[in-house]
This record gives structure tokens, sequence and C-alpha cells, in this order.
């Protein structure tokens, strides 16, 4: 188990800086000189412009501001907003914890109806709850999330008038949020389901399962002792990888419903051209899915003791 | 292939010569939910053809003393804000989602594939270095990628070909939709490249231990011959699931990016970037914003059904239905 955590790091370590170098390069060289557009219209002179790039650092060797800048990220220090100037960190600090706290949400409820409806599937597999249920996941999986959050909008606050127009955080566990998780997890429910059918079902046909009825156990105790706890190693991974690429989703449906997470930031920062926001937010939401694949990989391994080799 | 069996075997008759393609094709017409999602593609292929041709109104054309009306006989959906007629944008804006998800798709499929065929068979350095690559890009979450790709090299692309308009003297390379279509297509492939790689990469890897390029090998048969004859045509099938199941995707990304503002710039008519910008106004205009959302989810939900039914027809054994 040592080896494997030790090896995941080793992987997890490199890959990282991979992923902020492509960001890096991508927002310091991508939209040209960041002196220029920070200057913009106040072109003073040569010798301003100058001292702005020894002030940015941005007169030293490539590899030099790339050391730079991942130590100082490292450190929660991203720079300052080109727009708001505020501490890029300080902006992250604030969202970032909304959006994972909506993303939990979401995921504790994807996990509740996916899994829920995938045994049901497996269970009646190819009748008719199995056909609804496929395709109640593709019709989900087939809207997007800001196609989704206006239809409720519409539904709840103008037609049903049971909600007021949603603003702001209100906590992981109010309605607002509720709704909003639902609209995120719209998306990755499909995914879920067919999991849960696929490995419920084929388990459900392996001998050991004929076994435990030929001996007299009840359906109820084979599907959680024998079946449940078998199929749903691979359900979990699929949970992890959702939960990471969510954080992404986000961004649609935070600036639908307002709430200032992750999403919001970004999608304001790309209206403005706020590179250092963009990128900031863009190596923590990578960093996340890196992380939960580092755990998944890690439960895995805990779970299934054939990986650890 | 199937035409060497067929010649091979001459006496069977015809019930008995089911070729694994028509095997397929026949699974695929037996699948209801695949012909309902085909019907509906084709209705937005029509659309996308013709669509601009059969539109009551210039899709660009402003009026503005009649900017945000109620659907009325002469505007079936209304006019937008600035008095163009809605209906009309909705059947121009197919030809902008088919167009940008077939290139896209086209583009990372075809990219992915070359990459996975030459890092499997090669293996080595080279392997490792793109199967890296890959491994990064996997990293981001897709659409934050795409739309940051979109963000940061708009305006270096903007450049390269405005300069290099004025050298070759093309004015075409210099316009804001080949600008467009350039960033949306080069950021949507880059981040969907790695997918394909990866499943073709396993594939080939599989193969290349199989007798039949053991023997294509023994014979002295050169690399190439051995990729593009014996292994790709192989790879075919898992190809084409992933192409069908990822159509709807390349829809979706185009219609987000252009919801995030980044995509497609107006006055090109895209569905998203008409949810983006009447958003603000769904308390006043629901339409606005539900008529786009709607079309868009509607071909979505099409090639999901039709990929479905093809991946299940290619693949009966793992049949996810």
């Amino acid at each position: 188990m040592l080896g494997l955590a030790i090896r995941r790091l080793l992987t997890f370590v490199p890959l990282l800086i991979g992923v902020a170098f492509v960001t890096f390069i991508l927002s310091f060289y991508g939209p040209g000189d960041p002196v220029r557009l920070i200057m913009g219209e106040n072109w003073a002179s040569e010798e301003v412009y100058q001292n702005l790039r020894k002030q940015y650092g941005l007169d030293r060797p490539l590899p030099v501001q790339f050391a730079d800048y991942l130590w100082k990220a490292l450190h929660g220090d991203f720079g300052r907003s080109y727009i708001q100037r505020v501490r890029v960190g300080e902006m992250i600090g604030n969202a970032l914890p909304v959006s994972i706290q909506l993303v939990l949400v979401a995921t504790a409820l994807i996990t509740i109806v996916g899994i829920g409806l995938g045994i049901v599937s497996a269970l009646w597999h190819y009748r008719w709850p199995d056909v609804l249920i496929g395709l109640f996941g593709v019709i989900t999986h087939s809207v997007p999330a800001f196609v989704l959050a206006p239809i409720v909008l519409v539904t709840l606050v103008l037609k049903l008038r049971i909600m007021q127009t949603p603003t702001g955080w209100h906590g992981a566990f109010s309605y607002q949020t509720l709704i909003a998780a639902l609209v995120l997890g719209a998306y990755p429910l499909l995914a879920i389901i067919r999991q849960t059918r696929t490995s419920v079902a084929e388990i459900l046909s392996q001998d050991y399962v004929r076994t435990a009825r030929a001996k007299g156990l009840t359906e109820r105790s084979i599907l959680i002792r024998h079946v449940l706890r078998n199929a749903l190693a691979p359900t979990l991974t699929s949970l992890g990888l959702t939960a990471g690429y969510m954080l992404g989703g986000s961004i649609f449906v935070e600036s639908a419903f307002a709430i200032p997470g992750l999403g919001q930031l970004f999608f304001s920062a790309l209206k403005n051209n706020d590179y250092p926001v963009l990128t900031a937010a863009t190596i923590v939401s990578a960093t996340w899915i890196m992380l939960l694949n580092l755990l998944v990989d890690l439960t895995y391994g805990v779970l299934d003791p054939r990986v650890r080799q | 292939m199937t035409a060497r069996v067929a010649t091979l075997a001459p006496t069977t008759t015809r019930a008995k010569m089911r070729s694994p393609s028509r095997a397929a094709l026949r699974r695929l017409a037996a699948n209801r939910m695949a012909i309902v999602g085909g019907l509906i593609v084709l209705f937005f292929v029509f659309l996308a053809l013709f669509g601009e041709a059969l539109a009551p109104q210039d899709a660009l054309l402003q009026d503005l003393n009649r900017v945000s009306e109620p659907p009325s006989a002469q505007n079936w959906f209304g006019t937008d804000e600035l008095g163009r007629d809605f209906f009309s944008r909705i059947m121009a804006g197919a030809r902008t989602a088919l167009l940008v998800a077939g290139l896209v798709t086209l583009i990372s499929a075809t990219l992915g594939t070359l990459i996975g065929l030459v890092s499997a068979y090669a293996r080595g350095w080279v392997d490792a270095v793109c199967m890296r690559i890959a491994d990064v890009l996997l990293a981001f979450p897709p659409f934050l990628l795409a739309a940051f790709l979109n963000a940061t090299l708009r305006s270096p692309v903007e450049r390269r070909l405005t300069s290099l308009a004025s050298v070759t003297g093309i004015a075409a390379l210099g316009s804001k939709e080949v600008i467009d279509f350039i960033v949306v297509f080069g950021g949507l492939a880059v981040v969907g490249w790695s997918g394909y790689a990866r499943l073709i990469r396993s594939q080939v890897l599989s193969l290349r231990e199989r007798e039949f390029v053991e023997a294509a090998r023994s014979i002295g048969a050169p690399a190439r011959t051995i990729l593009f004859r014996h292994i790709l045509p192989n790879s075919f099938a898992p190809i084409i699931i992933a192409v069908s199941v990822n159509f709807g995707n390349a829809i979706l990304s185009e219609s987000a990016l252009s919801y995030l503002g980044v995509g497609v710039q107006p006055p090109t008519p895209s569905w998203g970037q008409m949810i983006n910008a009447n958003l603000d106004q769904w308390r006043y205009y629901p339409h606005l914003v539900l008529v786009p959302g709607g079309v868009l989810t509607l071909l979505i939900l099409g090639f999901n059904f039709f990929g479905d039914g093809v991946a299940d027809a290619l693949n009966p054994r793992q049949s996810k239905r």
C-alpha cells in the first residue's frame, strides 16, 4: 500500500508542474506583453515601460519567472488581479470553498440517485423500469447546465412562484444550493447509473451469487452483502472523477444562479481578460481534479488488494 | 475485407454471408431510439444546409424599431435585442453548431488516432512524451481549458493571421470568421485529441501482439504497411464508437464556449451565444433563452440516442441497453 502511495505521488508532482507550466506559458505569452496590457491606453514612455517590466520581474529569463511563479503559487500568492487590484490568492480563497461545497452536495446527490437508479436498472434488466431509467439518464445528460438552469429558474420563479430569484451563497444545506447542485449533477448522472447498472448486472450473474441463492439467503441480503460490496468499487472511481470534473462544470451553474464561487470568478475574469485570475483558477481546478484522481487510486488500492502490486 | 470473404466462398447462400458491418447495420436499424436520434440529426443537417435559404428573414438583419418583440405571425419566435428575427437566427445557428462540431470531431479524432498509432507502435520515449502530454491535458477541466485557450490565444492568432493576410494579399485570411473558427477549432481539438489517442494506443498495444501482425512482420512488411493496412482497419470499430458517442459532446462544447463568450463571436448566430446574450433577461423574455436552449438540447439528445445505438450495434456483447 505504501509502495502504491509513493508511486502515485511520484507521478503527481511532475503532472502538477506540467499543468502549471502549460497554463503559465499560455497566459503570460499568449495574450502579449502583460505590461502593455496593464498600461493599455495610458502609455507614458519607453522608460516607464522598462521600469514596470523590471518591477514585475518580466526582464528575467522564462524558467526563472516560471520557478518564481510556481514557488509563490505554492504559498498561495498568484499575483494581483488586473481589474480589481486585489490579491488573486484571496479571491480564490473566498471562492473555492463555496464551489467545493456545491460540488460535494452535487456528488452526494448523484451518489444516492445514480446508485439507486443503477441498482433498479440492473434488477429489472431490459424491462420497462430499466428502459425508462436509461431514457431519463440520456435526457439529463443531454440538457446542458446553462440550458437546465434557466428552465429551472423560469419554472420555479415565474410559473410556480415558490422561489425568489436566487443570488449569493446561502450555505451548503439551503434549498438554493440543493437546486443548483441538482443542475450541476444532471450531466454526470448518466455515467454513474450506467456504471452501477453494468457492474451490478455482471455480479448478479456470477456463480457465487447463485451459491448464495442456493443456500437460501434472502434477495435483500444477497444484494447488500454479496453484490453491492463488489459492484460499487468501479462506481466509486466514476464518482471521484465526476467530483473532479464538476468543479469545471460549476462555471455554468454559478453564473446562472449568481453563486460567488470559483466558476463565477472564472466567468467574470474571462469577460475582462483578467489573466492572473484565469491562470490561478485554471491551475487550482486542475489541481482539484488531480487530487481526486490520487484519492480514487489510493482508495481503490485499499478496496482491491490486486491494484497494490 | 467483406468482398474477399464473399469471393472465397461463392457457393454460400446470401443469408449465411452476414458480414460484421452488415450485421451491425441491421442491429442499428432495429434500435428504435437510434432511429429517432438519427431522424433528429438528419432534420438538423437539413436545417444546416438549407436553413439560410428557407428562413423567412436574413438572420443578421437588424430592425431597431422592433426590438425584443413577443412571438407574432410575422416573427414566430419574436425578435431579439437588436430587432433580428429570432426564428431565422435559430435556423442559422444549426449550421454553426454542426460545422464546428463536425470539424472539431474530425480534427481531434484524426490527430488522436495518428498520435495514438505512432505512440503505441514506436513505444520508448516517443510513447512516453505523447502520453505525458495527454496526461497533462486530461488533468484540466475540458471546458475551462478550452475557454482558457480561446481567451489567451485569440489575440496572437489574430495578429499572425492579419499579417499573413497582408503578406499574401488574401483578405479572407484576416477576416473575423476565419479567426473565430481557427481559434475555436484549435482550442477544442487540443482538448479533444488526448482521449482518442489513449483509446487507439491501448487498441494498438493489444493488436500488435496478435498473430496476423506477427505474420506480416515475419514476411518483412514495413512498419507503415503494418500500421495502416493491418492495425488501423482493425481499430475502426472503437474509433467509430468514440466518434459517435462524442459528437453530442462536441455540439455541447461549441455552445458552451459561445455561452462563456469566447466561442464563435457575434453576429455569427450560435445558440450558446444567444443564451448568453439573453440570460440576464430571462424574467422578461424567457423564450429568448428557452428556445435556443431547447433546440440545442434536442440536437444533443438526437446525437446521444444515435451514438448509443451505434455503440450497441458495433459492440453487441458489451451492450449498454
